[in-house]
């Protein structure tokens, strides 16, 4: 008989948030929310300071190449980044939870104008379809966008209580249509320009009192020259939203992982330019400026195909086809909202200044549920008050996504100074060294706009600042108490029952209900007890394939005695380790798949797991109370005591590795 | 038939001159205070007995018995240049006073501390622990004739 050491719990890390995706779908998943914008933004430019919108719309997405130079540099910086922890490294937690709070009204405005503008492009479509099905129904645009919007939201709300995550592969496709429609516009325009001939728009803005907001009250504050740039600039740059979700995204862009993030950028940037840029200038080319001011002010790339040259059958193909591709991208960007606040909470959460009540998880499904409905009712209250309105929508966004900008461009110039012993594997050019300081030139340009742009934003609108300052405050101050609350949480001592539900865990009876889900060709086991001791599993992050190779990260906990199911529960002290090996691993963009055990020995552990799993290699840190022979030998013992005489022959290798050093065994 | 590993057999480790009945109840310390008086004499000419003794008592201390019940207390000597081996059979065992595990089988190994052996040396612990099982170790506990019980664990 062989002995065989049964654990009492394995737990394993749910692997969802370990899978790394390439450029595509990380190009993917932010162009579904920063290029959604293409299907309002035009509108909403043109209703604020007419026929001039298109040079400034393209201008914004020019800029957008400049901003994703910002995020790269940030992303770079921190793996595990985003607006907040760029912010609390550079000007402390007070800032980060004030532009965090601007970030959240970003993401919670993402899903009803995205949604609500959904509405109004089917709308626009049944429009022209009833009529021709001999329906003669009249169903109000913004009624309809509103329903629309509340039923999408809806589902959303459901589905991320359930927990589905966004799936990058969906987002490829809906992408991937996009371009097709998009190129198909783009030639067919470019008949319809050559048969028809065309005239540029104008370059002066002329504002409407509406879009001069508070302004007017400021006869010195004149709407033309470089102050009436930069007013339609602000009025422009809500197509600048979604950049946010780069940061979010980059901890899941795959090996290697500088080069894959500069290839997102390239991107996004082409993508936009040609989307959201180039479609909208083409549109102001092809629509007469009445029609874009009326009838396509809510739906501007369906009017787009339906003044095209050609005949009516087509165009109005061609509207299904934008339509269609307009709904999916949007909706996607709705799920992005939702996905992306929940995940900024959780980020907040991370660092204490959420209470535990807002993390409280779903019984069933296991995620952020009150977080999830917050979320899914505040859009929903938004939906309802803008009454299908997209230009008041519009107004309102761009207050989160111009602070939002602001406080990113603002911390990087910050960190120049303050980390600057710190190497950077890229920076932002215009950059002048003065000693050991890379002075950023090009961020302080940058920022000088933005601060600019984002001065007249408060004073040219009105709801926006309103809006925007009023629900700022209000999770400004949720953070703030719950950072108090917590606080006196921690000074107590007190236990918290439901610490075991903060991390994504799945609990096994035993190691056998796991490996079916080793699939790759090659499996390296890595065991790990101290977080900060990860020199090994960084060394053997640094040289693997991840498309052919499990890497089984294991944590074995020392019990006493053998026996199945004491229903044991992983301390504090456990999870830093595997929170530790998920930082670690999205540094360097490779799956892992972390496993804990409760074990009464650690060589025990190692051997039947690396058995089972058919590990072609073993590679241990070096432990400092007994050294590497030590190790190795309890390794080899327990190996021979675990190994089945009938076992396949196979050598595995046998690693104990430290800085720059490391030791081997063949294990047979 | 357990595969040994390259460069490694029991049979050039245990042979019937080097194993030895434990009767009796002795400690844990007392068991391998007396594997270390059997393996003196084979290398005495290299080890003092003080180094010897002095060195398998501390390596007592980090050697864990195995979950199987079988306990390896080895220690590693520069001056060798080969692998020695006792075998004690203790018919009544002692318990572990760490783990509380039953001991009826030990082997006391000595190897030579040079890189060259290392391989070998873990090899030879993997053979043991794979050899030595519950099973195999009660038949051995029931065992009074040293041949016989190197017959039973070579298999010759």
């Amino acid at each position: 008989m062989v002995v065989n050491p049964k654990y009492k719990q394995v737990f394993v890390l749910s692997t969802a948030m370990l899978s790394f995706i390439s450029f595509w779908k990380a190009s993917a998943i932010v162009l579904c929310d920063f290029g959604s914008s293409a299907f309002y933004s035009g509108g909403i430019a043109m209703r604020a300071f007419g026929p001039a919108f298109p040079w400034f719309i393209l201008g914004v997405m020019l800029f957008s190449g400049v901003m994703l130079g910002v995020y790269t540099e940030s992303c770079i910086m921190f793996t595990r980044g985003g607006l907040y922890i760029v912010v609390r490294e550079a000007m402390g937690k007070v800032m980060a939870k004030l532009s965090v709070s601007a970030l959240l009204l970003d993401y919670t405005l993402t899903g009803p104008i995205s949604s609500v503008a959904a509405g109004l492009y089917l709308g626009g479509l049944f429009d022209n379809i009833l009529p021709l099905l001999h329906i003669n129904w009249q169903v109000p645009s913004r009624a309809f966008a509103v329903i629309f919007a509340l039923a999408v939201t809806g589902y959303f709300w459901r589905e991320n209580i359930k927990g589905v995550e966004e799936s990058a592969d969906n987002n490829l496709k809906i992408v991937s249509f996009v371009a097709v429609v998009a190129v198909i516009l783009i030639v067919w325009s470019g008949f319809t320009l050559y048969h028809r001939g065309f005239t540029l728009p104008p370059f002066t803005p002329v504002f409407t009192d509406e879009a001069l907001g508070w302004t007017v009250h400021f006869p010195w504050l004149k709407a033309v020259g470089l102050v009436g740039i930069m007013m339609a600039f602000g009025h422009s740059v809500l197509a600048l939203s979604g950049l946010e979700t780069l940061a979010q995204v980059y901890r899941e862009i795959e090996d290697p992982k500088i080069e894959n993030l500069k290839k997102t950028v390239v991107i996004i940037f082409i993508f936009s330019i040609l989307f959201t840029g180039l479609l909208t200038f083409i549109s102001a080319l092809i629509i007469p400026s009445d029609l874009i001011a009326g009838k396509y002010a809510e739906n501007l790339l369906s009017g787009l195909a339906l003044e095209l040259h050609g005949p009516y059958w087509a165009r109005l193909f061609m509207q299904m086809a934008v339509v269609l591709s307009g709904v999916l991208m949007l909706v996607g960007a709705v799920n992005t909202s939702f996905v992306g606040a929940n995940g900024v909470l959780n980020r907040v959460a991370d660092d204490g200044i959420l209470h535990d009540w807002f993390r409280h998880l779903h019984k069933k499904y296991g995620t952020t549920h009150r977080l999830v409905n917050i979320i899914a009712i505040t859009q929903i209250l938004i939906i309802l008050i803008s009454r299908g309105d997209i230009y008041l929508l519009g107004q309102a966004y761009a207050f989160g996504v111009m602070w939002s900008l602001t406080f990113d461009t603002l911390s990087m110039i910050i960190l120049r100074f303050k980390k600057r012993d710190e190497e950077r594997e890229w920076m932002f050019p215009i950059n002048i060294k003065a000693g050991n300081v890379y002075v950023p030139v090009g961020l302080f340009a940058i920022l000088l706009v933005l601060l600019t742009a984002t001065g007249l934003n408060m004073l040219t609108k009105k709801i926006a600042t309103i809006g925007g300052v009023l629900f700022t405050t209000t999770f400004f101050t949720i953070f703030h108490i719950s950072e108090k609350m917590n606080e006196k949480k921690a000074q107590l001592y007190a236990e918290d029952d439901e610490s075991d539900e903060k991390m994504n865990l799945r609990r096994e009876a035993d190691i056998s209900s796991v490996l079916p889900e080793l699939t790759k060709d090659r499996c390296i086991l890595v065991p790990v007890r101290n977080p900060n001791n990860l020199v090994h599993l960084a060394s053997v992050l640094e040289t693997v394939e991840d498309e052919n190779t499990n890497i089984i990260v294991l944590s074995a906990k020392i019990t006493s005695g053998i026996q199945i199911g004491g229903g044991e529960a992983m301390s504090d002290e456990d999870k830093d380790v595997f929170s530790a090996v998920v930082l670690l691993a999205e540094k360097y963009g490779k799956t892992v798949k972390p496993i804990f055990v409760f074990s009464n020995n650690p060589f025990y552990s190692m051997a039947q797991v690396a058995q089972a799993a058919g590990a072609d290699e073993i590679v241990m840190g070096v432990s400092g109370s007994t050294g590497a022979e030590v190790q190795m030998e309890r390794l080899a013992m327990a190996w021979g005591m675990l190994k089945k005489p009938d076992a396949p022959a196979k050598h595995v290798l046998a690693r104990v590795v430290w800085e720059g050093r490391q030791m081997t065994y063949q294990l047979s | 038939m357990i595969r040994q590993p390259a460069g490694v057999s029991l049979s050039s480790l245990i042979n019937p001159e080097n194993i030895i009945f434990l009767d009796g109840k002795p400690s844990k310390e007392e068991a391998v205070r007396l594997l270390t008086e059997k393996i003196l004499p084979r290398v005495s000419a290299l080890i003092s007995r003080k180094a010897l003794f002095d060195r398998v008592a501390e390596v007592e201390k980090l050697n864990p018995v195995l979950e199987s019940g079988f306990y390896i207390p080895h220690a590693k000597f520069p001056e060798l240049d080969g692998f020695h081996a006792v075998l004690g059979i203790l018919p009544e065992g002692f318990a572990d006073p760490v783990t509380g595990l039953k001991v009826k089988a030990a082997l006391l190994l000595l190897s030579p501390h040079k890189p060259a052996f290392f391989q070998r040396h873990l090899n030879i612990l993997s053979l043991l622990s794979q050899t030595f099982q519950p099973e195999l170790i009660e038949k051995l506990a029931a065992l009074k004739d040293p041949a016989a019980v190197c017959s039973l664990i070579t298999g010759k």
